[in-house]
């Protein structure tokens, strides 16, 4: 999935779980979900079970390990719908 | 080093669902799956356990300055009295102590005695909690090092690992925050800073 594609689609999973919303209205590939949407860690994993429903994939411990931004979300998504 | 996590369980309840299909499995271990299984209450056996992760991935970086997402990876154990957290080759002592509103967690490399401080917030937005829970810490630290508060110098590092500096020293500290409840811990010994981990 292409970049203009995915980005609509994570911001939707991540809206309930951003407290600072300011950071949240400049989302691009570089935003960090917890240095920059302060999104508390208790809540990443919800993030994680978010997109395994929205895409129909399952993330494995070692693909959530670096999933802290959402450029990394977006790569590691893309590899599960190819693979 | 110290790492610590407070989780307010009126947030943890309002926030999260820990009976979602899934959530369990991805956060757990198969023995805490049991631990929790075994409870009397769940609820709390679930949040228990993930603020000895949390509060033990926040001393791990600042024995090893990184950055990741691995919760499952921190495998929890009780002991009688003793809570320790496994990660790699590396054992932590883990403290926790539970009251009807939040539990808050602290680990350290050696058994210790719990120095994690309390904050109830009267503020909502993020920033400004923040800001309390570090106006709090640095007011502790400068009574404790007897250092005028505009000595100390807050950073946190390119990981988000934070510390407090005054002169030449460094402390390492650790801070938390979760609904309406902030958390601080630091360190009780003082690092000549050329000497610590930056």
């Amino acid at each position: 999935m292409t970049k203009e594609e995915l980005i609509p689609k994570l911001k939707n999973i991540i809206a309930p779980y951003v407290q600072d919303e300011e950071a949240f209205k400049n989302l691009n590939e570089d935003t960090d979900f917890v240095k920059d949407l302060k999104i508390n860690s208790a809540n990443l994993v919800d993030i994680i079970l978010d997109i395994e429903d929205e895409f129909d994939i399952r993330l494995e411990n070692e693909d959530m390990e670096q999933m802290l931004d959402v450029k990394s979300a977006m790569e590691i998504i893309n590899s599960k719908l190819e693979s | 080093m110290v790492g610590n996590d407070i989780v307010d369980l009126a947030e943890a309840k309002r926030a999260s669902n820990w009976q979602r299909p899934r959530f369990l499995e991805k956060l757990f271990t198969p023995n805490e799956q049991q631990y929790i299984q075994n409870s009397d209450n769940p609820f709390l056996t679930v949040w228990q356990l993930w603020s000895m992760k949390e509060a033990t991935y926040k001393l791990y970086t600042q024995l090893n300055p990184s950055r990741f997402y691995n919760p499952k990876s921190f495998e929890c154990s009780f002991q009688n009295e003793n809570q320790k957290v496994r990660f790699k080759d590396f054992e932590f002592f883990v403290q926790s102590r539970i009251t009807s509103k939040y539990i808050i967690s602290e680990a350290r490399l050696n058994p210790f005695k719990m120095n994690s401080e309390v904050i109830p917030f009267n503020v909502k937005d993020y920033k400004s909690q923040s800001g309390e829970t570090k106006a709090a810490l640095m007011e502790r630290i400068s009574k404790t090092y007897q250092v005028p508060i505009s000595k100390l110098k807050f950073q946190k590092s390119e990981f988000g690992i934070p510390s407090v500096s005054f002169d030449s020293d460094k402390i390492n500290v650790s801070i938390s925050h979760h609904g309406i409840f902030g958390a601080y811990a630091f360190e009780s010994t003082v690092i000549p800073a050329k000497a610590g981990i930056s």
